[in-house]
Order: structure tokens, then C-alpha cells, then sequence
């Protein structure tokens, strides 16, 4: 019975991870297709001695922790919002969503425009109103420029949180806080005693997943910076898609795509552990 | 319209003769021929129908093809020929010549060119200058554009200096244009910028050969351009991240006094700016050297194409007279006819003569696999480190030394 299942699997999710597993132990590059002779691990070892991989790897960490982090603060913060009673929650809920439902190249190229150094709407504000006395110029600097790009990343993604948190805060039976009232809970105990703990479940599977979304996702950096100024937003799968589809070493990007892949397994592991725990209650 | 037609008819006959016993034998066939222009609501089917009318036995398949900066059209065009599946021929451009030819892809066309009425029309130099390495013809060519130097001269007027034509000159023009939010040299940083540092590092004595980098002409050069940034300030301050549409932008708001692009932009920027926009070739080096890039389209058969005779066909319709005058209004670049330049009235005379002075100190970066990886990553990477004071000029051109010869 299980066999149509686990062949669809094993054709589209294994054998592709197998193919790209041979891949990287070649040394595969596109323009030879000839000539892609056994390397064993050399691309791996390649990959320890080489500087940009490691400051992609400092980048992915700074890249996923605030990026995942502001985008579940604002999310839950969004979904406590949208859970209350007012006149238009239903248009607030549409609206939302907007910036999840754009696609990453549009929101890469508006957010770009938006940073300009000499047209942008940011600097344009900010001098105005005094902030700043000149304009900066954000994706130039490599200071601004990966905080800049987190900033857009939480904008398109924190709608996936907000959604996610309001069905878990719509389950959640009004008996827990009538109890909790009883009690003289405040808004924060409230908070705090009845509505995290009964959304921790909810809570852990999307951070869970969205950490591995945007470890994996590189279109956003791509159209805003290309990884520059210099290696400032330079993250592991750039890195591994630039050296693939432009140096065409498929080999060596192959090898660092099985990187980004091991160091991500341990979440993949925790979210398929978490996932059967549920399904088994 | 007399003239084109007859030109049509003539350029249709004449390609049609060499293949004129075989096209009877031939049953119907369809080449497929993958093209990519800027602006996507151009179609070439009015092109197509008049083909597929002069030459009833053949279909044209005429694929759009993202274009993505060039590296997305160029990946795609790889896998397909890896897979087995490329077209029979395809729009493509010097930088991945040696990448094709290594994958064994191409198809040459020395004898078709040989036998064809409009080779005489394409400039000797243009076709020099598309011969691949092993010294055979496997593009023809299509179009082309060459870089040269936009200046603002309302801006030039007011800080009092003339269009420069040496490194000098240029530094001392954009020392004057350079005011509050106004800045000399409108420079683009990020990809497809190597253009603008190939003018006065290629063109200061740095070349491609091995230790071309590193030599003390062309450390000499780097530094200078550097400078420009680092000591100088002429720059805006976003150069290292600025793209094309952020350099012409920059131009037409007033913020750049000068940059550097290619006839591409010219009605763009006149549209714009009236009268307040010119060009002239970009600067020399003090001892009258010169480089610009010369920005190639061909289109090239494949070798695994099951119809090369009539791909052939199609592209060296492309290519005559007016049918090649009528695919450049698609693309905003210049005919690579001399019949279709002597008539040419698609961009204002000042850009086109712009572009015919450039030509003695146009070129293209050198015919190798790692060009594309050169222009995408390498000199952008370090060009903006170097920008940003992260590295030096010197340790800049080893690294691209390095790149190319290890």
C-alpha cells in the first residue's frame, strides 16, 4: 500500500539529494561536461580552507537569528492585534498578507528603490523630519547593508508568523482565560500563563520551519545586493548558488549545498520529531 | 521603402542561394532560435513572417529567453545543451564564446558566411573581432554597441570645464562638477561595472595576459581609479552597490555629471534632458592609449542542431541590410550593416558619432571560461572591497590575477 508513496518519494526528494551528494565529490563544472573527474571530498575540504565560506557561514547566523527573531516578534505581535474585536479585522486580516503573498524579486527590487541613496523614500525621510543630516547609503555600507536586507526579509516574511499564531490564538478555549480572570490574572499573566504556553506547539513548528526557509533562501540578497558591498551579505546558499550559476563549479557548489544542508539536518530533525509527536496525539 | 524592399528581397535571395538545390529537396522544418531583448513587449513575429514568407520550407520557433544580467540566459542556454536539447541556434555574445566552444556546441560558419551576399556588408574589424581563438567563425553578428562617456553639459558649463579627453582631464572635470549633492562621476559598482574600470585600468596598461594584472603600469592604473573613489571623492557614496538603473538615474536627476554607457540609452537620456546631455569617446591615457568595451550580440548555430543550413538562414537574415536595421529598433543598439549605419536615424547624431569615434579603442574582455565568473563575481566583489577601503588597489588586481591564471 505504502509503495506508490515511498517510490514518489525516494524519485523526488531523494534521488535528487543523492544526485547532488555524487556532485559535490566531482569536480563538476558546467562548461566540461566532459571532463568532470572523482575528487572525493576535495571540495569539501576546499570549502574548510576557504575564507568566503566561512564569512557566509558568520553571515547565515546573523542572517537567521534576526531575520527568523523580528519576524516572529512582529508576527506575534500582530496576531495578539488581529485577535481582538474592531470594525474592519476582517480587511486587517486580508491586508496582512500582502507582503507574504509578493513575490521575493518584487519585494527585493521595491525595498531597493526604497534604500536608494539619492531617490529612496528612507532617506528622503529621514533628512527631512532631521534624523540625518545627509543621506546614507544603506546597501553601499558594508555596516548597513545585511540589517538593511533583514529589515526587507521581516517585512515579507512576519505575515507568515501572524497568520500562523492568530489560528493558533483562535483554538485556544475563552474557559482558559475566564479561569484566569477568576484568578485575578492581569493582561500579562494572562499572556504569559495561558496564551504562550497553550501556543508553544504552534509556536516551535514555524519558527522551526521559517528558520529553515530563510537559511535556505537567497532570492531577496540577490536582487539587493548580490552579495556585495564586497562579501558583507554573503550567506551560504549565495554562495553556493554564485559559484554554481556563475563560476559553473556545480561540483564545489554542490559541495557547499551539502554543508548548508548537514548544518540544517539537526532542525529537520527536531521538526519531523515534533511533527510525529503530533500526529501520534 | 523602395530601397528596403528591394534590400529585403535581395538579402533573402541572396542568402537563399547557396542552399537553393537542397531547400528543394528539403521536406518543411522548424528551427528554433532563442532571443532575449531588454523590453519585453517587442516581438520579433513581424521579422519571423517575413522569413517564414521568403522561405516557405522553413518555421521559425522564436523563444524569449530571460536575459537576468546575462547569467540567467547563459545558464539556461548550458543546460539545454547539456541536456540534448539546445536550439538550433541563439543570441549570444563574445564572453561565453570559449565557455561554448569548450563544450564542443558550436557550429562553425566560415563556409556559409563565405558564400553569403551580406558578408561584405558587415565592417572587417566587426567581423575580426567576433572570430573565436582557433581563428574560425562560429558567430555572426548581429549587433553592437560601444561604451562611451555621457557628461551633463549644463553641469559642465557651470563649473566651467570641457568634455575631458584624457585621464587628467577627466579627474579635473569631475573635481569641478563634484558639489554638495552632486557628484563627478556617476560610477557603477556593482555587476556589469567592469566597464567602467576596464576604461582606465585596461586603458592605463593593465591587460589580461598572465602578469598583465600586476605589472606596474597597470597597479599604477588601479590606484589612480581608486583614488578616484577613496581620495578624491568623485564617486557617490552608493558606487559600490549602484546598478545601471541607478547610474542613468543618477545622471538624469543631476546627482552624476558624467557616466559612462552605450547608445542603449541615448533616447532615454534625451527624453530626459533635451540638449543638456552629449557624449564623447571615453578618456585616453596620457600616453594615447585607450580601451572602451565594445558590447557584442551575435547569433551562433549549434552543433546539434538536426537544421543548421537553414538556421543559417534565418540568422544571416537577421543580419542583412534592412532586416538588420528593423531588429535594432527592437533593441535600441546599432546595426552591424554598413548599408543600415549610412541611413541610421534611430538615436541623435551626437551619440552615433559618439560611438563610431570610440570604435579605434573598442574591445572585448578576453575570450576565456573565466570571463563570466570574472564579471559576475570576482570584479565586483573586490572592485567594491577596494571601494571600501577593505582591501587595497593592489590586492585587488592579484586577486584578479590570480582568478585568471592561478
Amino acid at each position: 500500500m505504502l509503495a506508490p508513496a515511498v517510490l514518489t518519494t525516494t524519485a523526488i526528494v531523494f534521488f535528487p539529494v543523492a544526485q547532488t551528494v555524487l556532485l559535490s565529490l566531482r569536480d563538476a563544472v558546467l562548461y566540461r561536461p566532459q571532463d568532470m573527474p572523482f575528487v572525493g571530498l576535495a571540495n569539501y575540504k576546499r570549502a574548510l580552507d576557504d575564507e568566503i565560506f566561512w564569512i557566509s557561514v558568520g553571515n547565515s547566523l546573523v542572517w537567521v537569528v534576526l531575520a527568523v527573531g523580528l519576524q516572529f516578534l512582529l508576527g506575534f505581535a500582530t496576531a495578539l492585534l488581529l485577535n481582538r474585536s474592531f470594525s474592519w479585522r476582517a480587511a486587517a486580516r486580508a491586508l496582512v498578507v500582502v507582503p507574504w503573498a509578493l513575490p521575493s524579486v518584487i519585494i527585493g527590487l521595491m525595498w531597493t528603490w526604497m534604500y536608494d541613496f539619492n531617490l529612496g523614500v528612507f532617506n528622503d525621510t529621514l533628512v527631512r523630519v532631521g534624523i540625518l543630516d545627509k543621506p546614507v547609503a544603506w546597501l553601499a555600507s558594508p555596516d548597513a547593508a545585511l540589517y538593511a536586507i533583514v529589515l526587507a526579509l521581516t517585512w515579507q516574511g512576519f505575515p507568515f508568523f501572524a497568520v500562523v499564531i492568530l489560528a493558533g490564538l483562535q483554538a485556544i478555549p475563552a474557559e482558559l482565560y475566564e479561569a484566569a480572570a477568576i484568578d485575578g490574572a492581569n493582561g500579562w499573566q494572562r499572556l504569559r500563563y495561558v496564551t504562550i504556553p497553550s501556543l508553544a506547539g504552534v509556536m516551535a513548528t514555524a519558527l522551526l520551519l521559517r528558520t529553515i526557509w530563510v537559511a535556505n533562501s537567497l532570492d531577496v540578497i540577490l536582487v539587493m545586493t548580490g552579495g556585495g558591498p564586497g562579501l558583507a551579505t554573503h550567506t551560504l546558499p549565495l554562495y553556493a548558488f554564485l559559484r554554481a550559476y556563475s563560476g559553473m563549479e556545480f561540483g564545489y557548489g554542490a559541495a557547499l549545498a551539502v554543508l548548508l544542508t548537514l548544518a540544517l539536518l539537526a532542525l529537520v530533525v527536531l521538526y519531523v520529531a515534533r511533527a510525529a509527536r503530533e500526529a501520534a496525539r | 521603402m523602395q530601397r528596403r524592399q528591394f534590400l529585403v528581397g535581395a538579402a533573402g535571395a541572396a542568402a537563399a542561394l547557396p542552399f537553393a538545390g537542397r531547400a528543394r529537396a528539403q521536406a518543411p522544418v522548424t528551427i528554433r532560435w532563442w532571443y532575449h531583448f531588454d523590453n519585453p513587449q517587442h516581438s520579433p513575429a513581424e521579422l519571423v513572417t517575413r522569413f517564414e514568407r521568403e522561405n516557405p520550407g522553413i518555421k521559425v520557433q522564436a523563444e524569449s529567453v530571460p536575459w537576468g544580467g546575462g547569467n540567467d540566459y547563459a545558464t539556461r542556454l548550458y543546460a539545454a545543451i547539456i541536456a540534448g536539447s539546445p536550439p538550433d541556434c541563439a543570441m549570444v555574445k563574445l564572453n561565453n564564446q570559449a565557455r561554448l566552444l569548450e563544450m564542443k556546441a558550436l557550429e562553425p560558419l566560415d563556409r556559409q558566411v563565405a558564400g553569403w551576399f551580406g558578408r561584405t556588408d558587415i565592417p572587417d574589424n566587426i567581423w575580426a573581432i567576433n572570430k573565436a581563438t582557433d581563428g574560425r567563425q562560429y558567430y555572426l553578428p548581429l549587433q553592437y554597441v560601444v561604451l562611451y562617456l555621457y557628461y551633463r553639459a549644463d553641469l559642465f558649463q557651470r563649473a566651467n570645464v570641457a568634455p575631458p579627453k584624457t585621464f587628467d582631464e577627466f579627474l579635473r572635470a569631475a573635481q569641478a562638477t563634484t558639489r554638495d549633492d552632486v557628484w563627478g562621476f556617476g560610477m557603477r559598482g556593482g555587476a556589469g561595472g567592469h566597464d567602467h574600470w576596464a576604461s582606465f585600468v585596461l586603458g592605463g596598461g593593465a591587460t589580461f595576459d598572465k602578469g598583465g594584472m600586476v605589472s606596474e603600469k597597470a597597479l599604477a592604473a588601479n590606484r589612480w581609479f581608486v583614488d578616484l573613489a577613496r581620495v578624491h571623492k568623485v564617486f557617490p557614496p552608493s558606487a559600490p552597490n549602484d546598478g545601471f538603473r541607478q547610474i542613468i538615474d543618477n545622471f538624469k536627476s543631476g546627482r552624476a555629471a558624467m557616466t559612462i554607457h552605450h547608445i542603449g540609452s541615448a533616447n532615454e537620456m534625451v527624453d530626459a534632458l533635451g540638449d543638456k546631455v552629449s557624449a564623447v569617446p571615453v578618456p585616453r591615457a596620457a600616453d594615447g592609449k585607450g580601451w572602451t568595451s565594445f558590447g557584442d550580440e551575435s547569433n551562433a548555430v549549434f552543433a546539434a542542431s538536426r537544421n543548421k543550413e537553414a538556421a543559417f538562414k534565418w540568422i544571416a537574415f537577421l543580419s542583412a541590410g534592412a532586416n538588420n536595421v528593423d531588429f535594432n529598433k527592437f533593441t535600441g543598439q546599432l546595426t552591424v550593416t554598413k548599408s543600415g549605419a549610412s541611413g541610421w536615424s534611430l538615436h541623435p547624431k551626437r551619440f552615433v558619432d559618439a560611438t563610431f569615434d570610440s570604435l579605434p579603442i573598442a574591445a572585448v574582455l578576453p575570450d576565456h571560461p573565466k570571463t563570466a565568473d570574472f564579471t559576475r563575481t570576482v570584479w565586483p566583489q573586490n572592485m567594491q572591497r577596494a571601494l571600501l577601503g577593505q582591501i587595497g588597489a593592489d590586492e585587488m588586481m592579484r586577486a584578479i590575477e590570480r582568478h585568471f591564471h592561478g
